[in-house]
Protein backbone atom coordinates (compact mmCIF):
# COMPACT_ATOMS: atom_id res chain seq x y z
CA UNK A 1 0.00 0.00 0.00
CA UNK A 2 2.71 2.46 1.03
CA UNK A 3 4.88 1.27 -1.85
CA UNK A 4 2.08 2.04 -4.29
CA UNK A 5 1.81 5.54 -2.85
CA UNK A 6 5.51 6.03 -3.28
CA UNK A 7 5.32 5.27 -7.02
CA UNK A 8 2.73 8.04 -7.39
CA UNK A 9 4.75 11.15 -8.39
CA UNK A 10 2.18 13.51 -6.85
CA UNK A 11 2.56 12.07 -3.40
CA UNK A 12 5.61 13.98 -2.17
CA UNK A 13 4.88 13.36 1.52
CA UNK A 14 4.72 9.62 1.17
CA UNK A 15 7.93 9.64 -0.87
CA UNK A 16 9.83 11.55 1.82
CA UNK A 17 8.23 9.46 4.54
CA UNK A 18 9.10 6.23 2.77
CA UNK A 19 12.69 7.06 1.96
CA UNK A 20 13.21 8.88 5.26
CA UNK A 21 12.04 5.90 7.25
CA UNK A 22 13.98 3.43 5.12
CA UNK A 23 17.08 5.62 5.35
CA UNK A 24 16.86 5.94 9.12
CA UNK A 25 16.25 2.23 9.46
CA UNK A 26 19.20 1.40 7.23
CA UNK A 27 21.42 3.76 9.21
CA UNK A 28 20.32 2.26 12.50
CA UNK A 29 20.77 -1.32 11.38
CA UNK A 30 24.10 -0.41 9.80
CA UNK A 31 25.27 1.15 13.04
CA UNK A 32 24.17 -1.85 15.10
CA UNK A 33 25.91 -4.28 12.73
CA UNK A 34 29.03 -2.11 12.78
CA UNK A 35 29.03 -2.06 16.59
CA UNK A 36 28.70 -5.84 16.80
CA UNK A 37 31.44 -6.52 14.26
CA UNK A 38 33.71 -3.86 15.71
CA UNK A 39 33.31 -5.36 19.16
CA UNK A 40 34.11 -8.82 17.87
CA UNK A 41 37.25 -7.43 16.27
CA UNK A 42 38.26 -5.70 19.50
CA UNK A 43 37.72 -8.91 21.47
CA UNK A 44 39.82 -10.92 19.00
CA UNK A 45 42.57 -8.32 19.32
CA UNK A 46 42.22 -8.39 23.11
CA UNK A 47 42.59 -12.16 23.20
CA UNK A 48 45.60 -12.06 20.87
CA UNK A 49 47.21 -9.48 23.13
CA UNK A 50 46.43 -11.64 26.12
CA UNK A 51 48.08 -14.66 24.48
CA UNK A 52 51.16 -12.62 23.53
CA UNK A 53 51.42 -11.33 27.07
CA UNK A 54 51.16 -14.86 28.44
CA UNK A 55 53.87 -16.09 26.05
CA UNK A 56 56.12 -13.23 27.09
CA UNK A 57 55.49 -13.98 30.76
CA UNK A 58 56.33 -17.61 30.14
CA UNK A 59 59.60 -16.69 28.43
CA UNK A 60 60.56 -14.40 31.30
CA UNK A 61 59.65 -16.99 33.88
CA UNK A 62 61.67 -19.65 32.08
CA UNK A 63 64.62 -17.29 31.85
CA UNK A 64 64.39 -16.51 35.53
CA UNK A 65 64.18 -20.20 36.47
CA UNK A 66 67.11 -21.09 34.22
CA UNK A 67 69.16 -18.28 35.66
CA UNK A 68 68.39 -19.40 39.18
CA UNK A 69 69.43 -22.94 38.28
CA UNK A 70 72.65 -21.71 36.70
CA UNK A 71 73.40 -19.67 39.82
CA UNK A 72 72.80 -22.73 42.01
CA UNK A 73 75.05 -24.83 39.76
CA UNK A 74 77.76 -22.18 39.98
CA UNK A 75 77.57 -22.09 43.78
CA UNK A 76 77.50 -25.90 43.90
CA UNK A 77 80.55 -26.03 41.61
CA UNK A 78 82.40 -23.41 43.68
CA UNK A 79 81.73 -25.32 46.88
CA UNK A 80 82.47 -28.72 45.37
CA UNK A 81 85.56 -27.82 43.33
CA UNK A 82 87.17 -25.23 45.63
CA UNK A 83 85.94 -25.54 49.19
CA UNK A 84 85.66 -29.35 49.05
CA UNK A 85 89.34 -30.11 48.13
CA UNK A 86 90.60 -27.42 50.52
CA UNK A 87 88.72 -28.91 53.45
CA UNK A 88 89.77 -32.42 52.42
CA UNK A 89 93.42 -31.30 52.39
CA UNK A 90 93.03 -29.67 55.80
CA UNK A 91 91.58 -32.93 57.07
CA UNK A 92 94.63 -34.80 55.74
CA UNK A 93 96.91 -32.52 57.74
CA UNK A 94 94.84 -33.09 60.84
CA UNK A 95 94.55 -36.89 60.61
CA UNK A 96 94.62 -39.30 63.58
CA UNK A 97 98.27 -40.06 63.02
CA UNK A 98 99.21 -36.48 63.90
CA UNK A 99 99.60 -37.31 67.62
CA UNK A 100 102.26 -39.87 66.80
CA UNK A 101 104.38 -37.40 64.84
CA UNK A 102 107.18 -35.28 66.28
CA UNK A 103 106.46 -31.81 67.66
CA UNK A 104 107.87 -29.84 64.65
CA UNK A 105 105.87 -31.86 62.11
CA UNK A 106 102.77 -31.47 64.27
CA UNK A 107 103.18 -27.67 64.36
CA UNK A 108 103.85 -27.56 60.63
CA UNK A 109 100.70 -29.64 59.92
CA UNK A 110 98.57 -27.44 62.18
CA UNK A 111 99.97 -24.32 60.53
CA UNK A 112 99.22 -25.71 57.05
CA UNK A 113 95.73 -26.75 58.09
CA UNK A 114 95.12 -23.27 59.52
CA UNK A 115 96.29 -21.70 56.24
CA UNK A 116 93.92 -23.92 54.27
CA UNK A 117 91.00 -23.17 56.60
CA UNK A 118 91.71 -19.43 56.22
CA UNK A 119 91.65 -19.86 52.43
CA UNK A 120 88.38 -21.73 52.72
CA UNK A 121 86.88 -18.97 54.88
CA UNK A 122 87.95 -16.41 52.27
CA UNK A 123 86.49 -18.55 49.49
CA UNK A 124 83.15 -18.91 51.27
CA UNK A 125 83.15 -15.19 51.99
CA UNK A 126 83.67 -14.51 48.28
CA UNK A 127 80.78 -16.80 47.37
CA UNK A 128 78.62 -15.07 49.97
CA UNK A 129 79.62 -11.64 48.66
CA UNK A 130 78.76 -12.62 45.13
CA UNK A 131 75.28 -13.56 46.37
CA UNK A 132 74.75 -10.37 48.32
CA UNK A 133 77.48 -7.73 48.13
CA UNK A 134 78.10 -6.39 51.67
CA UNK A 135 78.74 -2.89 50.34
CA UNK A 136 75.28 -2.85 48.86
CA UNK A 137 73.73 -4.07 52.08
CA UNK A 138 75.62 -1.69 54.34
CA UNK A 139 76.22 1.42 52.25
CA UNK A 140 73.68 1.32 49.44
CA UNK A 141 73.53 1.24 45.68
CA UNK A 142 75.90 4.14 45.03
CA UNK A 143 78.75 2.59 47.02
CA UNK A 144 78.12 -0.88 45.57
CA UNK A 145 78.19 0.42 42.00
CA UNK A 146 81.30 2.51 42.68
CA UNK A 147 82.93 -0.55 44.21
CA UNK A 148 82.02 -2.69 41.20
CA UNK A 149 83.34 -0.09 38.77
CA UNK A 150 86.57 0.37 40.75
CA UNK A 151 87.17 -3.38 40.57
CA UNK A 152 86.64 -3.33 36.80
CA UNK A 153 88.96 -0.36 36.39
CA UNK A 154 91.48 -1.98 38.73
CA UNK A 155 91.67 -5.04 36.48
CA UNK A 156 93.14 -2.77 33.79
CA UNK A 157 91.02 -4.20 31.00
CA UNK A 158 88.59 -1.30 30.85
CA UNK A 159 88.13 2.20 32.15
CA UNK A 160 84.95 2.23 34.27
CA UNK A 161 83.51 5.20 36.11
CA UNK A 162 80.22 6.02 37.77
CA UNK A 163 78.58 9.14 39.08
CA UNK A 164 75.41 9.46 41.14
CA UNK A 165 74.01 12.99 40.82
CA UNK A 166 70.92 12.73 42.98
CA UNK A 167 71.02 9.86 45.43
CA UNK A 168 70.57 11.45 48.83
CA UNK A 169 67.98 8.99 50.04
CA UNK A 170 68.51 5.24 49.86
CA UNK A 171 65.91 3.11 48.10
CA UNK A 172 64.33 0.06 49.68
CA UNK A 173 66.96 -2.66 50.16
CA UNK A 174 65.28 -5.20 47.87
CA UNK A 175 64.84 -2.58 45.14
CA UNK A 176 68.49 -1.57 45.42
CA UNK A 177 69.44 -5.21 44.98
CA UNK A 178 67.26 -5.54 41.87
CA UNK A 179 68.79 -2.42 40.32
CA UNK A 180 72.28 -3.57 41.24
CA UNK A 181 71.67 -6.96 39.62
CA UNK A 182 70.43 -5.26 36.46
CA UNK A 183 73.53 -3.04 36.35
CA UNK A 184 75.74 -6.08 37.02
CA UNK A 185 74.09 -7.98 34.17
CA UNK A 186 74.47 -5.03 31.79
CA UNK A 187 78.11 -4.50 32.75
CA UNK A 188 78.72 -8.21 32.41
CA UNK A 189 77.27 -8.15 28.90
CA UNK A 190 79.42 -5.16 27.97
CA UNK A 191 82.52 -6.90 29.30
CA UNK A 192 81.73 -10.12 27.48
CA UNK A 193 80.41 -8.94 24.13
CA UNK A 194 81.19 -5.30 23.39
CA UNK A 195 85.00 -4.92 23.28
CA UNK A 196 84.50 -1.49 24.82
CA UNK A 197 87.37 0.54 26.22
CA UNK A 198 85.24 2.45 28.70
CA UNK A 199 81.94 2.29 30.56
CA UNK A 200 80.43 5.31 32.21
CA UNK A 201 77.39 5.17 34.48
CA UNK A 202 75.35 8.17 35.56
CA UNK A 203 72.37 8.40 37.86
CA UNK A 204 69.91 11.27 38.09
CA UNK A 205 66.28 12.01 38.74
CA UNK A 206 63.68 14.09 37.00
CA UNK A 207 60.38 14.64 38.77
CA UNK A 208 59.10 11.27 39.81
CA UNK A 209 61.48 9.41 37.50
CA UNK A 210 64.75 7.79 38.49
CA UNK A 211 67.26 7.29 35.68
CA UNK A 212 70.40 5.21 35.35
CA UNK A 213 72.35 5.60 32.13
CA UNK A 214 75.23 3.51 30.90
CA UNK A 215 77.49 4.63 28.04
CA UNK A 216 80.13 2.54 26.37
CA UNK A 217 82.14 2.75 23.17
CA UNK A 218 81.98 -0.88 22.16
CA UNK A 219 79.57 -2.98 20.11
CA UNK A 220 76.08 -2.69 21.55
CA UNK A 221 72.47 -3.41 20.82
CA UNK A 222 69.53 -1.16 19.95
CA UNK A 223 65.94 -1.36 21.15
CA UNK A 224 64.95 -3.38 18.08
CA UNK A 225 67.64 -5.95 18.84
CA UNK A 226 66.56 -6.03 22.47
CA UNK A 227 62.90 -6.62 21.56
CA UNK A 228 63.92 -9.32 19.09
CA UNK A 229 66.13 -11.08 21.63
CA UNK A 230 63.41 -10.81 24.24
CA UNK A 231 60.95 -12.67 22.04
CA UNK A 232 63.42 -15.38 21.06
CA UNK A 233 64.76 -18.22 23.13
CA UNK A 234 68.25 -16.73 23.37
CA UNK A 235 69.34 -13.71 25.41
CA UNK A 236 68.76 -15.20 28.84
CA UNK A 237 70.47 -12.29 30.63
CA UNK A 238 68.35 -9.70 28.83
CA UNK A 239 65.16 -11.55 29.71
CA UNK A 240 66.33 -11.62 33.28
CA UNK A 241 66.86 -7.84 33.19
CA UNK A 242 63.37 -7.42 31.75
CA UNK A 243 61.74 -9.59 34.41
CA UNK A 244 63.62 -7.82 37.23
CA UNK A 245 62.59 -4.40 35.92
CA UNK A 246 59.00 -5.53 35.57
CA UNK A 247 58.89 -6.05 39.33
CA UNK A 248 59.79 -2.37 39.74
CA UNK A 249 57.47 -1.28 36.89
CA UNK A 250 60.61 0.03 35.23
CA UNK A 251 61.64 0.28 31.61
CA UNK A 252 64.89 -0.12 29.74
CA UNK A 253 65.93 1.50 26.48
CA UNK A 254 68.87 0.58 24.30
CA UNK A 255 70.01 3.14 21.75
CA UNK A 256 72.96 4.65 19.93
CA UNK A 257 73.70 8.18 21.03
CA UNK A 258 73.28 11.22 18.75
CA UNK A 259 76.88 11.10 17.54
CA UNK A 260 76.44 7.42 16.61
CA UNK A 261 79.69 6.69 18.45
CA UNK A 262 78.50 5.38 21.77
CA UNK A 263 75.84 2.97 22.85
CA UNK A 264 73.52 4.12 25.57
CA UNK A 265 71.37 2.04 27.93
CA UNK A 266 68.77 3.91 29.96
CA UNK A 267 66.95 2.40 32.91
CA UNK A 268 63.85 4.37 33.80
CA UNK A 269 62.16 3.74 37.14
CA UNK A 270 59.40 5.34 39.18
CA UNK A 271 60.85 6.89 42.33
CA UNK A 272 57.78 6.61 44.57
CA UNK A 273 57.38 2.90 43.94
CA UNK A 274 60.96 2.21 45.02
CA UNK A 275 61.07 4.29 48.16
CA UNK A 276 57.66 3.45 49.60
CA UNK A 277 57.23 0.12 51.41
CA UNK A 278 55.33 -2.42 49.31
CA UNK A 279 51.69 -2.94 50.24
CA UNK A 280 50.31 -6.50 50.29
CA UNK B 1 -5.32 -5.54 12.53
CA UNK B 2 -1.70 -4.58 13.12
CA UNK B 3 -2.87 -1.98 15.66
CA UNK B 4 -4.44 -4.74 17.75
CA UNK B 5 -1.30 -6.82 17.51
CA UNK B 6 0.74 -3.80 18.59
CA UNK B 7 -1.60 -3.30 21.52
CA UNK B 8 -1.30 -6.89 22.66
CA UNK B 9 2.46 -6.97 22.02
CA UNK B 10 2.77 -4.38 24.78
CA UNK B 11 1.70 -7.03 27.28
CA UNK B 12 4.66 -9.28 26.31
CA UNK B 13 7.46 -7.38 28.11
CA UNK B 14 5.25 -6.88 31.18
CA UNK B 15 4.55 -10.60 31.40
CA UNK B 16 8.18 -11.59 30.77
CA UNK B 17 9.48 -9.10 33.32
CA UNK B 18 7.20 -10.55 35.97
CA UNK B 19 8.02 -14.16 35.04
CA UNK B 20 11.79 -13.53 35.08
CA UNK B 21 11.76 -11.06 37.93
CA UNK B 22 14.84 -12.63 39.52
CA UNK B 23 16.91 -12.26 36.35
CA UNK B 24 15.99 -8.61 36.00
CA UNK B 25 16.54 -7.54 39.56
CA UNK B 26 19.46 -5.19 40.06
CA UNK B 27 19.86 -4.60 36.33
CA UNK B 28 18.23 -1.17 36.32
CA UNK B 29 15.34 -2.42 34.16
CA UNK B 30 12.56 -1.61 36.63
CA UNK B 31 12.14 1.72 34.93
CA UNK B 32 11.65 -0.01 31.57
CA UNK B 33 9.04 -2.27 33.12
CA UNK B 34 7.30 0.84 34.41
CA UNK B 35 7.54 2.35 30.92
CA UNK B 36 5.94 -0.76 29.38
CA UNK B 37 3.06 -0.69 31.90
CA UNK B 38 2.52 3.02 31.39
CA UNK B 39 2.72 2.71 27.61
CA UNK B 40 0.17 -0.12 27.62
CA UNK B 41 -2.26 1.62 29.96
CA UNK B 42 -2.25 4.84 27.95
CA UNK B 43 -3.09 3.09 24.68
CA UNK B 44 -5.99 4.52 22.65
CA UNK B 45 -7.82 1.25 23.20
CA UNK B 46 -8.36 1.98 26.89
CA UNK B 47 -9.25 5.58 26.25
CA UNK B 48 -11.91 4.59 23.76
CA UNK B 49 -13.30 1.91 26.07
CA UNK B 50 -13.33 4.05 29.17
CA UNK B 51 -14.67 7.20 27.40
CA UNK B 52 -12.35 9.39 29.47
CA UNK B 53 -12.98 13.11 28.96
CA UNK B 54 -9.36 13.83 28.07
CA UNK B 55 -8.69 15.76 24.85
CA UNK B 56 -6.45 14.05 22.31
CA UNK B 57 -3.72 16.68 22.49
CA UNK B 58 -3.49 16.31 26.29
CA UNK B 59 -3.26 12.55 25.94
CA UNK B 60 -0.61 12.69 23.20
CA UNK B 61 1.49 15.47 24.72
CA UNK B 62 1.27 13.97 28.19
CA UNK B 63 2.36 10.62 26.84
CA UNK B 64 5.31 12.15 24.94
CA UNK B 65 6.53 14.08 28.00
CA UNK B 66 6.23 11.10 30.34
CA UNK B 67 7.78 8.72 27.81
CA UNK B 68 10.72 11.07 27.35
CA UNK B 69 11.10 11.48 31.12
CA UNK B 70 11.22 7.72 31.71
CA UNK B 71 13.68 7.04 28.88
CA UNK B 72 15.85 9.98 29.96
CA UNK B 73 15.92 8.65 33.50
CA UNK B 74 16.88 5.21 32.19
CA UNK B 75 19.64 6.77 30.05
CA UNK B 76 20.91 8.93 32.90
CA UNK B 77 21.13 5.98 35.29
CA UNK B 78 22.67 3.69 32.66
CA UNK B 79 25.44 6.06 31.58
CA UNK B 80 28.61 5.93 33.66
CA UNK B 81 30.67 8.76 32.21
CA UNK B 82 30.20 12.19 33.75
CA UNK B 83 30.34 14.00 30.40
CA UNK B 84 27.79 11.63 28.87
CA UNK B 85 25.50 12.21 31.86
CA UNK B 86 25.75 15.96 31.21
CA UNK B 87 24.77 15.34 27.60
CA UNK B 88 21.70 13.44 28.82
CA UNK B 89 20.75 16.43 30.99
CA UNK B 90 21.32 18.74 28.03
CA UNK B 91 18.89 16.63 25.99
CA UNK B 92 16.25 17.08 28.68
CA UNK B 93 16.91 20.82 28.79
CA UNK B 94 16.23 21.00 25.07
CA UNK B 95 13.15 18.82 25.10
CA UNK B 96 11.08 20.18 28.01
CA UNK B 97 10.81 23.81 26.81
CA UNK B 98 9.80 22.59 23.35
CA UNK B 99 7.20 20.21 24.79
CA UNK B 100 5.75 22.74 27.24
CA UNK B 101 5.55 25.55 24.68
CA UNK B 102 3.91 23.19 22.21
CA UNK B 103 1.48 21.98 24.87
CA UNK B 104 0.38 25.48 25.87
CA UNK B 105 0.31 27.10 22.44
CA UNK B 106 -0.40 24.49 19.80
CA UNK B 107 -3.28 22.34 20.81
CA UNK B 108 -3.22 20.17 17.73
CA UNK B 109 -4.35 16.60 17.23
CA UNK B 110 -0.81 15.19 17.22
CA UNK B 111 2.23 16.79 18.89
CA UNK B 112 4.53 16.39 15.92
CA UNK B 113 7.22 18.82 17.06
CA UNK B 114 7.81 17.44 20.60
CA UNK B 115 7.51 13.87 19.32
CA UNK B 116 10.12 14.52 16.62
CA UNK B 117 12.44 16.33 19.03
CA UNK B 118 11.96 13.47 21.48
CA UNK B 119 12.81 10.93 18.77
CA UNK B 120 15.99 12.79 17.79
CA UNK B 121 17.12 13.17 21.41
CA UNK B 122 16.39 9.53 22.24
CA UNK B 123 18.28 8.39 19.11
CA UNK B 124 21.22 10.45 20.41
CA UNK B 125 20.83 8.86 23.86
CA UNK B 126 20.91 5.42 22.25
CA UNK B 127 24.11 6.27 20.38
CA UNK B 128 25.67 7.49 23.65
CA UNK B 129 24.65 4.31 25.47
CA UNK B 130 25.96 2.07 22.68
CA UNK B 131 29.20 4.05 22.60
CA UNK B 132 29.63 3.53 26.33
CA UNK B 133 28.68 -0.14 26.17
CA UNK B 134 31.28 -0.96 23.51
CA UNK B 135 33.92 0.94 25.48
CA UNK B 136 33.19 -0.91 28.70
CA UNK B 137 36.10 -3.34 29.20
CA UNK B 138 34.02 -5.43 31.61
CA UNK B 139 31.57 -6.38 28.86
CA UNK B 140 32.81 -9.34 26.84
CA UNK B 141 30.04 -9.33 24.22
CA UNK B 142 27.86 -6.26 24.05
CA UNK B 143 24.84 -8.25 22.83
CA UNK B 144 24.98 -10.38 25.98
CA UNK B 145 23.85 -7.47 28.08
CA UNK B 146 20.22 -6.63 28.79
CA UNK B 147 20.70 -2.91 28.35
CA UNK B 148 22.00 -3.43 24.81
CA UNK B 149 18.68 -4.94 23.71
CA UNK B 150 16.67 -2.20 25.40
CA UNK B 151 18.84 0.41 23.68
CA UNK B 152 18.44 -1.29 20.32
CA UNK B 153 14.66 -1.45 20.83
CA UNK B 154 14.41 2.31 21.38
CA UNK B 155 16.98 3.04 18.70
CA UNK B 156 15.08 1.09 16.03
CA UNK B 157 11.67 2.35 17.11
CA UNK B 158 12.51 6.04 17.24
CA UNK B 159 14.64 6.13 14.11
CA UNK B 160 11.93 4.34 12.12
CA UNK B 161 9.11 6.55 13.35
CA UNK B 162 10.98 9.88 13.21
CA UNK B 163 9.73 10.83 9.74
CA UNK B 164 6.28 9.53 10.56
CA UNK B 165 6.08 11.81 13.61
CA UNK B 166 7.33 14.78 11.62
CA UNK B 167 4.49 14.44 9.10
CA UNK B 168 1.83 13.11 11.48
CA UNK B 169 0.12 16.40 12.28
CA UNK B 170 -0.62 17.04 8.58
CA UNK B 171 -2.14 13.61 7.99
CA UNK B 172 -5.79 13.23 7.11
CA UNK B 173 -7.57 10.42 8.98
CA UNK B 174 -7.18 8.15 5.93
CA UNK B 175 -3.44 8.90 5.72
CA UNK B 176 -3.08 8.41 9.45
CA UNK B 177 -4.71 4.98 9.26
CA UNK B 178 -2.54 4.05 6.30
CA UNK B 179 0.84 5.23 7.54
CA UNK B 180 0.38 4.41 11.19
CA UNK B 181 1.16 0.79 10.32
CA UNK B 182 4.84 1.87 10.40
CA UNK B 183 4.45 2.88 14.04
CA UNK B 184 2.54 -0.30 14.87
CA UNK B 185 5.07 -2.54 13.17
CA UNK B 186 8.05 -0.99 14.95
CA UNK B 187 6.17 -0.91 18.22
CA UNK B 188 5.78 -4.69 17.96
CA UNK B 189 9.48 -4.98 17.16
CA UNK B 190 10.36 -2.73 20.12
CA UNK B 191 8.25 -4.86 22.48
CA UNK B 192 9.85 -8.07 21.19
CA UNK B 193 13.34 -6.65 21.72
CA UNK B 194 12.49 -5.44 25.22
CA UNK B 195 11.02 -8.90 25.94
CA UNK B 196 14.31 -10.49 24.78
CA UNK B 197 16.13 -8.24 27.22
CA UNK B 198 13.83 -9.31 30.06
CA UNK B 199 14.09 -13.02 29.20
CA UNK B 200 17.87 -13.24 28.75
CA UNK B 201 20.11 -14.31 31.61
CA UNK B 202 22.27 -11.87 33.48
CA UNK B 203 25.45 -11.13 31.52
CA UNK B 204 28.72 -12.58 32.71
CA UNK B 205 31.59 -10.15 33.10
CA UNK B 206 34.58 -10.20 30.78
CA UNK B 207 37.24 -12.35 32.49
CA UNK B 208 40.01 -10.59 30.57
CA UNK B 209 39.25 -6.87 30.60
CA UNK B 210 41.90 -5.03 28.62
CA UNK B 211 42.74 -2.78 31.59
CA UNK B 212 44.05 -5.84 33.50
CA UNK B 213 46.24 -7.06 30.68
CA UNK B 214 49.50 -6.07 32.34
CA UNK B 215 49.63 -8.07 35.55
CA UNK B 216 52.72 -7.98 37.73
CA UNK B 217 54.92 -11.01 37.73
Amino acid sequence: MILLEVTNPDSRVSLVLFFGTIGMLALTIGLIVFIIFHQRKVIRYQLRLQRMEQDQQKLLLNASIRLQEEERQRIAADLHDDAGPLLATARLYLNENLVNLDKTTQLQSIYNAKQIIDDTIQLIRNISHSLMPPTLKNFGLESAVNDLFQKISGSGSMNASSRFHDYRERLQAENELIIFRVIQELVNNILKHSNASFIHLTQNTSGNKFFIRLHHDGRGITQTDFNKLNKSNVGLGLKNIQSRLKVLHGQIFFEKDMSQTYYKVTIELIKDEMTMPESG
Amino acid sequence: MLADKAFFSEILPIVFYLIFLKRNRGEGLGVIFFYCCFSWLTEDFFFRQLHLPIPDYVHDSGFTILEFTIISYFTYTSLQGKTLKYLAILGALIFYPVAIINFTKEQESFDSIPASVEAIIIISYCILMLYEQINDPKVMFVYNTKKFWVTIAFFLYFSSTLFLFIYARNFTQAEHDKYWTINNFFEILKNILISISFVMKKSSKNPYPIEDLNPDI
